[in-house]
């Protein structure tokens, strides 16, 4: 297994996509439409955060942009952080985040190829990533320097098409797909241990035939470095980069609670979560 | 039938290099001219079902032109939620090719029977259902499933029973019903799909009876229906698949709200196969053999002579 110990030079040039302001959108949108899946947002934000900020390329920021990369979010329960880069990028505008759930509003509760930004319906889980896995064959068959990245959870690796995606990225050497596991441990009835023991990843995934890396998934120059490795290594494998994250990060009363699967923000909740991202009146 | 889907699949993929035939590890013999011809585009996805199906949704995603092949037990049947999230739901160019369905498997078992197939696309919105009866049927499915360029299922079942149709066939159009034979106004007429478009011309040829072939079973044109019902006394609908949900099924949901009739579905009743045999074995287990629908058809046709609205025999 190889561990990324230390964090390398940031690339952290762009001033958009700051976690803690991404964290606020999600909030602002959970405490708008009462949703739950709060939790499941916030564990893959620094992810989503280096991927849109250093490696998602949108020719002419187009989100349909036929020579676009593909960020598949799997596990479309974490899709407000999604969302909130999508407003970042001004492909969602504020109407969008102060009416998420709102009776004939488009932005749905898990992820929906029909919304520009999205590649995938997912939410039911062990499908956004066979579909990642024949978007990257497409593209390996076409040529051209396209990637493809699919964000799955831990939880959902139970799901037996992973594997047999796994298998066929593997057969096809397909180093254009990169699988990024969001590891925080926790699935909706328990913690993966208690539910269905997933053992070693990266030995897995490794013994699959995938290029692997382990990384603490909210360390964004960790992540960053981690993502730039697994490209630059392993040629003719596919990546996967195993991200050790945590359910709830950045609002301490949410962190590894799995209650913040479920429950829904009151004006309490909401107050005191956007106090604990402690943005200052900038970043707000 | 074979040759008929093979010559197809192989001239449209020969056309244009975005045609892809995915297969689940099935097809053997039936793709040894696709892969001689087109190697290229020929992807064994693993005995991986529901992967394969989630693939194509991406290969569609990014320009190809997938065909999914898999016994109809597989493709649609275990990956119907593959098929509607990631296929449907997009409305992507996905031909999914469902073979050996209805009893072609006979000696292997429940696994590989395939009775609830129609039914199951049938709900799915936005995807059209196609099942061709012979040859010409096919090559016209194929052409028009591939010119739809939308998600199609393509039921592909037992192959060998012979022509109904004389010549190669004009186009498909949605939905439109194509007839196979003329017949007597005062009888009933049949409506069949697939291999029991064969045992209605067969029954129909002694009976005198119009005989009408749903190459298209979703959509169906509601007109032909209302036009089929007017030129005879009462409907018969044949197919080798469920009688819930199916053809017959689909006939009736027209039938009640535009031009009430009679109606006798002749399909697979609800229950699965109890014996091993050959096909034709288990056509007569389930009453689907000619001589056993002849009966029925018979019966039926008395029933609605009589005037008497009486209880139709099973």
């Amino acid at each position: 297994m190889n561990t990324l110990a230390t964090s390398t030079a940031s690339a952290n040039t762009d001033s958009r996509f700051v976690p803690a302001r991404l964290r606020r959108t999600v909030l602002e949108m959970a405490y708008a439409g009462s949703t739950v899946h709060i939790g499941c947002a916030f564990s893959i934000i620094e992810l989503v955060s280096v991927l849109y900020r250093n490696h998602l390329r949108y020719p002419g920021n187009d989100p349909r942009a036929d020579g676009r990369d593909y960020l598949v979010l799997s596990k479309g329960h974490g899709v407000m952080a999604q969302y909130a880069c999508m407003h970042e990028l001004g492909w969602l505008n504020d109407s969008h985040i102060k009416n998420y759930f709102a009776d004939g509003s488009e932005l749905k509760g898990l992820s929906d190829s029909r919304i520009s930004g999205l590649e995938v319906t997912s939410g039911s889980l062990g499908h956004g990533f066979s579909v990642g896995v024949g978007i990257a064959m497409g593209l390996q068959r076409k040529g051209g320097e396209q990637k493809v990245y699919a964000i799955v959870g831990d939880g959902e690796l139970n799901e037996g098409p992973i594997w047999e995606g796994a298998l066929v990225a593997a057969h096809h050497r397909m180093d254009n797909l990169m699988l990024i596991v969001d590891k925080n441990g926790f699935q909706a009835m328990g913690t993966t241990d208690e539910v269905l023991a997933l053992g070693d990843l990266s030995a897995k995934f490794n013994s699959f035939g995938f290029e692997t890396l382990e990384v603490d998934g909210h360390d964004e120059s960790s992540v960053d470095a981690a993502i730039r490795q697994l490209w630059d290594t392993g040629a003719g494998k596919p990546k996967a980069l195993i991200a050790r994250t945590v359910k709830g990060k950045g609002v301490p009363f949410m962190e590894s609670d799995n209650r913040w699967h479920y429950t829904r923000l009151n004006a309490q909740t909401f107050a005191e979560a956007v106090d604990a991202l402690g943005l200052s009146g900038a970043a707000k | 039938m074979r040759d008929a889907f093979s010559n197809t699949l192989v001239r449209l993929a020969l056309a244009d290099p975005k045609v892809l035939l995915l297969t689940g590890d099935h097809g053997y013999a039936l793709f040894d001219e696709f892969r001689k011809r087109c190697p290229n585009q020929y992807i064994n996805a693993g005995i991986a079902e529901q992967n394969m199906v989630g693939m194509a949704a991406g290969l569609a995603r990014v320009g190809f032109r997938p065909f999914v092949y898999g016994l109809a037990a597989f493709i649609p049947i275990r990956t119907v939620e593959q098929i509607k999230l990631d296929i449907a739901h997009d409305a992507l160019p996905v031909v999914l090719l469902g073979d050996g369905a209805g009893f072609v498997y006979s000696h292997l078992g429940t696994s590989h029977q395939s009775t609830e197939d129609i039914a199951c696309t049938r709900a799915i919105p936005g995807l059209q259902v196609l099942s061709p009866a012979d040859r010409f049927e096919m090559t016209a499915c194929m052409e028009y499933a591939f010119a739809t360029n939308g998600p199609v299922y393509l039921r592909m079942g037992k192959s060998d029973r012979g022509d109904v149709h004389a010549n190669p066939i004009d186009p498909l159009q949605p939905g439109r019903l194509l007839k196979v034979r003329a017949g007597r106004a005062d009888r009933p007429c049949l409506i069949a799909s697939g291999s029991m478009v064969r045992t209605a011309l067969d029954i129909a040829q002694e009976q005198d009876l119009f005989v009408w072939s749903a190459p298209v079973l979703k959509p169906l044109a509601v007109d032909d229906v209302c036009a089929a019902v007017r030129e005879s006394t009462g409907l018969v609908t044949l197919e080798e698949h469920s009688v819930l949900g199916g053809l017959g099924a689909a006939i009736a949901e027209i039938t009640s709200e535009h031009e009430p009739t009679r109606m006798l579905r002749i399909g697979v009743p609800d229950r699965f196969s109890e014996h091993c045999g050959t096909h034709a074995y288990l056509l007569h287990e389930h009453r689907l053999d000619t001589d056993s629908v002849q009966k029925r058809i018979k019966s039926f046709s008395d029933v609605l002579a009589s005037a008497v609205r009486t209880a139709i025999p099973l």
